[in-house]
C-alpha cells in the first residue's frame, strides 16, 4: 500500500517536473538568456550571462570593467569625483544612479537593469538593490590581493564572455608585479601614510593600502596594527623614529578633488621630518591619491606599479 | 591654606607636564637630554610645544565656559553647548569652501567672528523667552547648536567637504602640534589672563543684570567683552586642535563646588584643573595604543560624560547652597 502510494507521488511529482521544464524551454526560446552562478562577497548570485543594461557602484569594479572594455549603462554620479582615466563616467552618457554610498533606487527602478555590481561602499544597500536585479558584489580582499583580483577578473570575464581578454590582462598585470618586485625587494623598509585635514594615519599589511609590503615587497617598517579604514593615527615624531627607507603618501584632500587644502607636502614639510631618511634621500613618493582612494582596480593597479617603477629607476 | 592648595596643585600640573615631555615615541632621558643634538631637537620641536598647547587650550576652554556660565546666569552652558562652537566650525567651512589656502590667522579671524555672531544670537534668544527653568538655558543653546550643525553639516556635504571638515573640527587631537603649528594659541593664553585681570566685572555680570547696573557697572560693555573673549578662544581652539567637549562645563562646575563663586579667586584653579585634565588626557591618549594615538577628546569625552552625569546626579543637593 504504502509503496503504491510511494510510485504515484513520485511519478506525479515527474510529471510536474517535466512539464515545468517544458515551459521554461518555451519561454527560453523567446529571450531569456543563459545564466550563470557567481560566488561573491556578499553570497552567491545567478546572473545572466553577457547582461545588456549593467549598472557599477563599486569604483573598483567599474575601474576594471574599463580595462576590460565593458559596456556599462549606470553609474553613481553624486558627489563623486572619478579619478582622470575614469573621467568619461561622470559625463551624461551614462545614467546617475545617486551617490557611492547611497542609490538612488528611483532611477534605479526606472532603468530596470540586468544586473547591478555593488560592493565597496555600497555594501549596506545590498538587499535593497538585490530586489531589482540580480546584485553581486566583487570587491577584492585585501589579505590575498593578488588571488583575489585574478579571481575578480576572471569572473567578469566569465560574466561578459571576454575570458581571453580577462586572461591576457591578468598575465601582464602579474608580469609587471613580479617585475616591481625584483627591483623592490632590496630597497628595504616602507611606510604608508594617509595625510587628511593636516593630521596623519599609518597603514600596515593586509590593510586597505597593504598593497606595497605585501605584493611588493618593500618591509613594513614598523608593526602595525590592524585598522579600520582610516589608518593609525601618527606623528611627525613617529615617523622619525620608525625611519622608513621609502615613504608613501597618499593625500585624501586631493583625492576627493579639493586641491587647494592643507597638501600633503605642506604637512610633511616641518623640522622633524627634515630630520628623516626619507626627506633627505628624497624617498617620499607621492602616490596617485584620487585613484586609489576612489577606485582600486586594474588600472589603478597597474598605474601605481608604472609609479612605483619610475622612482626606483631613479635611484 | 588656600595657597598651599594651590602649590599643592601647580606641582601636580608641574608633574603632569613632566610627564607628558617625557611621553612618546622616541625615547628621551634627562641624563643626555643637553649632550644629544636629536634629543633637544625632538623635546623642542614636538614635546613642548605639544605639552604647552595642551595647557593653553585646557585652560583657556575652562575659562571660556566659565565666562559664559556667569553671563548665563546659568551653570549648565559651555561654548559647545551654546551654539558656540558649532558657529566657529560653520565659520571654518565657509573658509574651506571661499579660500581654502587662506593662512590659518584669516581661518581663525572668520571662525572666531562666526563664534560671535553664534554666540550673540543665542544671547538673544534666551532674552525673548520666558526660563521657567534653569535647565532650559543649556535646552535653548542646544537646539540652537543643533540647527547650525545642521547647516554645517548640509554645506559640507554639498562641496564635499565633509570628512575634511570631520578631520579638523571633530579631532580634539593634538597629534598634529608641532613647533610651527600652535604659536596661534598664546594669543587664547593672552585672552585667559586678560580674563583673570577682568574677573571681578564678570563676578558682578554674574549676579544678574539690574544688580550690575545698580552697582555702576556698564553691564552691556562687560557682556560683549565677555562674548568676544568666548568668541575669540573658541575660533582659535576649534582651527588650531579642534573640539574639546565637556570642558568648559565640568571644570568650572567641580572649581565652584570646592572654592565657590568669587570668580577672582576661582579663576586660576579653573585654569589649573582645565590644563591639567586635558594634559592627563592627552597622555592616556599617547599611552593606551602606543605607538599610536587616541584623540585627547575621546578620552576627555569619556572622562567628561561621566564628571557631567556625577554632577547632574548631585545637582538638587548642589543647588541649595
Amino acid at each position: 500500500m504504502l509503496k503504491k502510494a510511494a510510485v504515484t507521488v513520485l511519478s506525479l511529482s515527474l510529471a510536474f517536473t517535466l512539464f515545468g521544464c517544458d515551459k521554461q524551454k518555451l519561454s527560453a526560446t523567446e529571450a531569456s538568456p543563459q545564466m550563470i552562478t557567481i560566488a561573491h562577497v556578499q553570497g552567491t548570485t545567478s546572473v545572466p550571462i553577457n547582461p545588456q543594461k549593467v549598472v557599477v557602484f563599486n569604483p573598483a569594479t567599474l575601474d576594471t570593467m574599463d580595462a576590460l572594455g565593458i559596456k556599462i549603462a549606470a553609474v553613481p554620479q553624486t558627489s563623486v569625483h572619478f579619478p582622470a582615466f575614469l573621467q568619461k563616467y561622470a559625463e551624461s552618457d551614462y545614467v546617475n544612479v545617486g551617490g557611492l554610498f547611497e542609490p538612488n533606487y528611483e532611477a534605479l527602478s526606472n532603468l530596470k537593469p540586468d544586473l547591478i555590481i555593488a560592493g565597496g561602499r555600497a555594501n549596506d544597500a545590498y538587499d535593497k538593490l538585490s530586489e531589482i536585479a540580480p546584485t553581486i558584489s566583487l570587491a577584492v580582499d585585501n589579505h590575498d590581493f593578488i588571488d583575489s583580483l585574478t579571481l575578480r577578473t576572471e569572473q567578469l570575464g566569465e560574466i561578459f564572455d571576454k575570458q581571453a581578454e580577462a586572461e591576457k590582462q591578468i598575465t601582464q598585470f602579474k608580469q609587471k608585479i613580479a617585475a616591481v618586485k625584483a627591483r623592490a625587494s632590496d630597497q628595504g623598509t616602507a611606510l604608508i601614510i594617509l595625510i587628511n585635514g593636516g593630521k596623519m594615519s599609518a597603514y600596515g599589511p593586509g590593510s586597505r593600502f597593504g598593497f606595497i609590503y605585501d605584493e611588493l615587497g618593500f618591509k613594513p617598517a614598523t608593526k602595525l596594527a590592524e585598522s579600520g579604514t582610516h589608518g593609525n593615527i601618527v606623528n611627525a615624531e613617529f615617523l622619525l623614529n620608525v625611519n622608513p627607507d621609502w615613504l608613501f603618501v597618499l593625500d585624501r584632500d586631493s583625492a576627493i578633488g579639493n586641491n587647494q587644502a592643507l597638501s600633503a607636502k605642506q604637512v610633511l614639510d616641518n623640522p622633524l621630518i627634515h630630520k628623516t631618511k626619507v626627506w633627505q634621500d628624497n624617498k617620499i613618493v607621492y602616490l596617485d591619491s584620487s585613484a586609489l582612494y576612489i577606485a582600486g582596480g586594474l588600472q589603478t593597479y597597474n598605474q601605481l606599479l608604472d609609479q612605483i617603477n619610475q622612482v626606483l629607476g631613479q635611484q | 591654606m588656600r595657597s598651599a592648595y594651590l602649590y599643592l596643585g601647580i606641582g601636580i600640573l608641574i608633574v603632569l607636564s613632566t610627564i607628558s615631555l617625557f611621553t612618546g615615541i622616541s625615547h628621551l632621558s634627562l641624563a643626555t637630554l643637553w649632550s644629544d643634538e636629536e634629543m633637544r631637537d625632538i623635546l623642542l620641536i614636538s614635546r613642548v610645544p605639544r605639552t604647552l598647547a595642551l595647557l593653553l587650550a585646557g585652560s583657556a576652554m575652562s575659562v571660556a565656559g566659565l565666562i559664559m556660565q556667569l553671563l548665563t546666569q546659568n551653570r549648565f552652558v559651555e561654548p559647545s553647548i551654546a551654539g558656540t562652537t558649532q558657529s566657529a566650525s560653520l565659520g571654518l567651512l565657509v573658509v574651506m569652501v571661499l579660500a581654502p589656502s587662506a593662512p590659518m590667522i584669516v581661518k581663525m579671524l572668520i571662525a572666531s567672528l562666526f563664534a560671535m555672531a553664534g554666540t550673540l544670537l543665542f544671547m538673544l534668544i534666551l532674552r525673548k523667552i520666558v526660563l521657567k527653568s534653569a535647565l532650559m538655558v543649556p535646552l535653548v543653546g542646544i537646539m540652537l547648536g543643533g540647527v547650525i550643525s545642521a547647516i554645517t553639516v548640509f554645506a559640507a556635504m554639498y562641496y564635499d567637504l565633509l570628512q575634511s571638515l570631520g578631520a579638523w573640527i571633530n579631532g580634539g587631537d593634538f597629534s598634529g602640534v608641532i613647533q610651527g603649528r600652535y604659536e596661534l594659541l598664546w594669543l587664547v593664553g593672552g585672552l585667559t589672563l586678560f580674563a583673570c585681570w577682568v574677573a571681578d566685572r564678570f563676578t558682578v555680570a554674574g549676579l544678574g543684570r539690574e544688580f550690575a547696573i545698580n552697582v555702576g557697572l556698564n553691564y552691556r560693555q562687560v557682556m560683549l567683552l565677555g562674548l568676544s573673549v568666548i568668541a575669540i578662544i573658541s575660533g582659535i581652539v576649534i582651527v588650531v586642535v579642534g573640539a574639546l567637549p565637556f570642558l568648559g562645563l565640568i571644570v568650572p562646575n567641580l572649581v565652584s563646588l570646592v572654592m565657590g563663586d568669587n570668580i577672582r579667586k576661582t579663576l586660576p584653579w579653573v585654569c589649573l584643573v582645565g590644563g591639567g585634565l586635558v594634559l592627563l588626557c592627552d597622555i592616556i591618549g599617547r599611552i593606551i595604543r602606543y605607538p599610536f594615538e587616541i584623540p585627547a577628546s575621546t578620552i576627555l569625552g569619556v572622562f567628561g560624560a561621566m564628571i557631567f552625569l556625577c554632577l547632574l546626579i548631585n545637582q538638587s543637593r548642589y543647588a541649595k547652597h
